[in-house]
């Protein structure tokens, strides 16, 4: 690699991006190349429409031989997109790829300013503090760090389990990390998928099977990702393991404790089935649950006190006769004393896969529900349409009465500024599936109130088409109010403005279903936190790119699928869930990282031993040398945060690409003109 | 655009129904999605002509002058409640409504006389009963507990009580002035009265179209306000205190101020235990417009009704935000003729007959308009044996022994 030597004269080119209008339409970029190209140490300036196009690299290069070019600045966009583009071109070219500098006069500068002359003002004194800048660069060397290969998905739903599957079948070790007794999510509760009408069961417990059975996945259910240390390659992370009071290797899923327990009859609402049913406080939480394991519930199992010890854990009593242990005789798979565990394991990639949660209907009291209890929200429609939910599939009302009439309220918690602003995308499509089930399952008149139908996908439209054809009436306008029909006929009064007709429509129906929307977990900023990750406004996690990485976060190797991005369908998840195992995978297959090498190194002699550095470090990088007092910092560890340089009393600690005499030289270009 | 928004082009920083894209209250009217939320849940939403989802296309459209003539928005009560559930956020009460209303009543060939009449008599009068200024602080003779007047006591006072006008010459507005003198004494207020200097404070005069009437009240009553001293205004006006604290603030009003019932709802911990006497009322609260949509007071009326002793506290259908207006605002007060001529029913009414649902002996309520309408309308429906009507400050007062 030619390297410059430091008594060699610097030669910068400079090349300014037109891309295309971004920039071009608000900055001058003619006067900007022309101004760079008289500041001292520049050996020629030029602007051009794309500089990241092929042509433009090119430029690059034949520059550096021809004008024996030691030093390039490119002013374009965010280094983001394209700094490793041009670091490349650099090093084609023929010199060091860390002398370069790159300048953002887009979203630094055209994006967020209109005037001409002012815009193109700062592009100059942004210009020339990288041209300062660069002639202190030196030629650095990129590290490489090994990535372990195992990968941990995080959240066992349709996301979580394509995710896992995709990558242990392509030989991969994962480990998967559920909150919830079993995997499934929440499509292991939906009856039927839209728009085809399969049986969610029937094309999920296959996969969940897989699943539990898969020699590379290592299935923990009734656990959560409690800590999280290290970085991209190497990420040591804690799960605890909450306890279930079963021991998930002895116990054969023959649910013989369940019948045999004390309680006769289901008693405690049952969460699987949205709380419309029952269960036992030993239990499983439905049919075909993976792991196919029973947990119990301390807090309504009569072998546990209700006083709580000092932590609030369950204590363990001796009340009950414990038919279950009984039951369960030599498999002896229940074990009360059960502790929370905590197990370490190291990963080199993560995919985060945590879904979302349905709106709390109760925040917007005028739609009743929790107030009238035929108000229902669509997940609990799901089971009870469904045959192994809480009414054996049978559409009844909490009464035992099967509905005539029934509303489907569109757009609750979504497109609204007093709850949550953005679509959730799939309450369209899922409304017209529960209208055609309630219809099918009870022939009852059906009204859609809706403000714009969303049909995008494929075959979409084309099932709207067929529900509307069956009968299902829709009205355009959102359900203002629920009320009870005057004269205690015991029916529900919709209003709403049919916005057609220019009419209130005041629609006495014996149910009310609630399209409820799709929002982030509760816990999202607690697993935004975990994995230093962003959240939009909404509160999804948000994407490296909107269109270009819409599964990297801005964490290497950290990934997301699914609805804890954005609320989407299963097809968008799943593909988002490959999508997301492929570029795990890219990474441990090509076995490294290349490392910024912007990381910090102590100058010796300065160091006067007095380890302020050592425990402000995030990433356990730098030891202290007893023998020799000095700080000491394990370059494959650091990260290049710069805290430590910043903290150094002495200032002995010195960071590349960031010293003081490139950062001090880059503030004074950037003020030379003022 | 039409020459309706001609007049306050030479005002720049007007917001008028050409220039809303300059403001960014005005922008969000054009984010309207259509969903007509806003006439399910008007209580004349049938009535309207033109809701507001329909102004709002008929402005895009360019047609706003039908909507001008039309005098469909003399039926807006300003209940604040298609502003409350728009899911655009939309402040149509405050910002779209009023611009349009303004224009309406100008194209007015007549206005309903009822509501001119009042116009005219808070004009002419400072109130819009018509009654002489020399006897709004009258009431005060007849109050057990000595009400003060600021400029007589010529001192500083805590509380600077503003009376407004159906208290000031209504009987039964009078009952809730005495009540709240019993409930300053008792907390050792230290509090006077504008007496009869004090003007109306214009709320329903601007929500009715008329702001050069509500500006002169306005001027007026800042201009008196600045006259004495005093560390807070304290209102039972659900109205007046809405005003002074959106509106009157731009005519340079800067003082502290309290709605009687969170005022009170403050010092619960004071009242309570001098809530000795104990009341056989099952009471239905409802839901002042002005108060609890477009303030949030929803909590602090029930705390206080819930801390007497033997009242029990029942809901109405609708409640809080869903709450129905009584149709007293926004001029509503003085059209119940020209409603009852178009053959609508009136919302006092219809609130009412929910209020009896809940088998409830008593409904409270917090806003001066409240207790007439209310009483009236339980007499129309038959159910005034059934069912008494109180301001909260009553009741409080019936609780504690003299």
């Amino acid at each position: 690699m030619a390297n410059i030597k430091a008594t060699e004269q610097p030669r910068i080119g400079v090349y300014i991006c037109h891309c295309g209008h971004n920039i071009a339409a608000t900055i001058d970029v003619a006067a900007v190349a022309k101004f760079a190209e008289k500041l001292p140490g520049v050996a020629l300036a030029r602007d051009y429409k794309y500089m990241c196009s092929a042509p433009g690299q090119d430029l690059i290069q034949s520059d550096i031989e021809g004008h024996k070019l030691n030093r390039v600045v490119v002013a374009s966009c965010s280094p983001l997109l394209h700094e490793h583009t041009f670091r490349n071109a650099t090093e084609k070219g023929g010199i060091n790829p860390f002398l370069f500098q790159m300048v953002n006069i887009r979203e630094h500068n055209s994006w967020v300013h209109t005037d001409r002359a002012i815009a193109t003002e700062k592009a100059k004194a942004q210009v020339q503090g990288a041209i300062r800048r660069v002639a202190g660069h030196s030629a650095l060397e990129t590290k490489r760090v090994p990535i372990h290969p195992d990968v941990l998905v995080v959240g066992g739903g349709i996301a979580g389990i394509h995710a896992a599957m995709t990558l242990a079948n392509a030989g991969k070790k994962v480990y998967l990390v559920e909150r919830e007794p079993s995997i499934g999510g929440h499509m292991a509760k939906f009856d039927k998928t839209f728009p085809t009408l399969d049986c969610a069961a029937c094309i999920l417990t296959p996969k969940m099977s897989s699943v539990g059975s898969h020699p590379n996945i290592t299935l923990w259910s009734y656990s959560e990702v409690a800590k999280v240390d290290g970085f991209v390659g190497n990420y040591t992370v804690q799960v605890k393991r909450k306890p279930r009071y079963i021991n998930e290797d002895l116990c054969t899923g023959c649910q013989e404790c369940i019948s045999s327990c004390v309680f006769k009859e289901p008693k405690f609402p049952d969460e699987f089935n949205e709380r419309l049913g029952k269960r036992r406080p030993v239990y499983i939480p439905f049919a075909q649950a993976t792991p196919q394991v029973v947990l119990i519930d301390p807090e309504v199992c009569l072998n546990f006190k209700r006083q709580k010890g000092p932590n609030g854990e369950p204590v363990v009593g001796d009340k009950c006769k414990k038919t279950c242990v009984e039951a369960c005789g030599e498999n002896k798979a229940i074990d009360f004393t059960q502790k929370e565990e905590i197990k370490e394991i190291q990963v080199g990639t993560v995919i985060v896969a945590t879904g979302f949660k349905t709106f709390d209907a109760t925040r917007v009291p005028y739609f009743g529900y929790g107030k009238y209890p035929n108000v229902y929200t669509s997940l609990e429609v799901e089971r009870l349409v469904n045959a192994s939910g809480p009414t054996g599939g049978h559409v009844v009302l909490r009464d035992g009465k099967e509905p005539k009439t029934i509303a489907i309220a569109h757009c609750i918690g979504s497109r609204d500024e007093n709850t949550n602003r953005h679509c959730s995308r799939v309450c369209c499509m899922y409304s017209l599936k529960l209208a055609h089930l309630l219809k099918e399952h009870t022939g009852a008149e059906i009204y859609n109130f809706y403000i714009d139908m969303r049909t995008p996908g494929k075959g979409f439209e084309e099932f709207y088409q067929s529900v509307a054809a069956e009968g299902v009436h829709f009205v355009r306008g959102k359900i203002a109010d629920v009320y009870p029909e005057a004269g205690g006929t015991g029916k529900l009064i919709v209003q709403a403005e049919d916005t057609l007709l220019g009419r209130v429509r005041k629609q006495p129906v014996d149910m009310v279903v609630l399209a409820v929307g799709l929002e982030p977990q509760a816990d999202a900023q607690d697993v935004r936190r975990m994995f230093n990750m962003s959240c939009g406004s909404e509160g999804f996690f948000l994407e490296r790119h909107p269109k270009l990485a819409p599964v990297s976060t801005f964490t290497d190797g950290v990934f997301i699928a699914g609805a804890c991005q954005s609320p989407k369908d299963i097809p968008d998840t799943v593909a988002q869930a490959g999508a997301a195992a492929a570029e795990a995978m890219a990474l441990i297959d090509k076995g490294h990282v290349e490392q910024e090498p912007n990381t910090a190194f102590i100058i010796e002699d300065e160091c006067s031993g007095c380890k302020s550095c050592v425990p402000l470090c995030p990433y356990t990088a730098i030891t202290f040398d007893e023998a020799k007092k000095k700080a000491v910092i394990n370059e494959a560890l650091c990260k290049g945060c710069g805290t430590c340089v910043a903290s150094c009393p002495s200032g002995s600690i010195k960071q590349n690409l960031f010293e003081d005499g490139e950062i001090f030289a880059e503030i004074e270009g950037v003020l030379a003109q003022v | 655009m039409s020459n309706a928004t001609a007049t306050a082009d030479s005002d720049a920083g007007v917001m008028t129904l050409a220039n809303l894209a300059n403001f960014p209250e005005g922008r969000k009217v054009f984010s309207c999605m259509q969903c007509g939320t806003c006439a399910a849940t008007c209580p004349y939403g049938d009535e309207m002509g033109f809701p507001p989802r329909a102004i709002i296309t008929m402005l895009e459209a360019g047609l706003i002058e039908e909507v001008f003539a039309s005098p469909g928005l003399l039926n807006c009560v300003t209940c604040y409640a298609c502003m409350a559930k728009c899911p655009r956020g939309i402040k149509l009460t405050e910002v779209l409504l009023p611009l349009v209303k303004e224009q309406v009543f100008t194209r007015l060939k007549e206005v309903p006389a009822e509501l001119q009449k009042a116009l005219e008599n808070t004009m002419r009068y400072g109130n819009p009963m018509g009654e002489s200024p020399r006897k709004r602080a009258l009431w005060a003779k007849s109050s057990p507990v000595p009400v003060p007047v600021i400029s007589e006591i010529k001192r500083p006072v805590d509380v600077l009580w503003f009376v407004e006008c159906y208290p000031a010459y209504h009987p039964r507005g009078n009952d809730a002035n005495r009540a709240t003198a019993k409930l300053f004494k008792a907390l050792g207020i230290d509090f006077a009265i504008l007496g009869n200097e004090e003007k109306c404070a214009g709320e329903c005069a601007r929500l009715v179209g008329e702001t050069g009437l509500f500006d002169m009240l306005t001027d007026s009553n800042v201009k008196l306000l600045r006259k004495y001293q005093f560390k807070r205004i304290v209102t039972g006006g659900a109205h007046a205190y809405d005003a002074f604290k959106r509106k009157y603030p731009a005519a340079g009003f800067d003082f502290e101020v309290h709605h009687s019932t969170p005022f009170f709802a403050q010092h619960l911990a004071r009242i309570k235990p001098k809530l000795t006497k104990k009341l056989d009322y099952t009471v239905t609260y409802h839901d002042a417009c002005a108060l609890g949509r477009h303030n949030g007071f929803y909590d602090e009326p029930r705390a206080l009704l819930a801390a007497i002793p033997g009242v029990k506290l029942v809901e109405m259908t609708h409640s809080g935000v869903n709450s129905i207006c009584c149709g007293g605002g926004g001029g509503g007060m003085w059209l119940d003729t020209y409603y009852a001529a178009k053959g609508y029913e009136r919302l006092s009414e219809r609130r009412v007959k929910e209020a009896l649902d809940t088998g409830a002996n008593a409904l409270a309520v917090s806003c001066p308009y409240e207790v007439s309408r209310f009483e009236d309308a339980l007499k129309v429906v038959g159910g005034d044996k059934r069912m008494v009507v109180r301001d909260v400050v009553e009741l409080l007062a019936e609780a504690m022994e003299d």
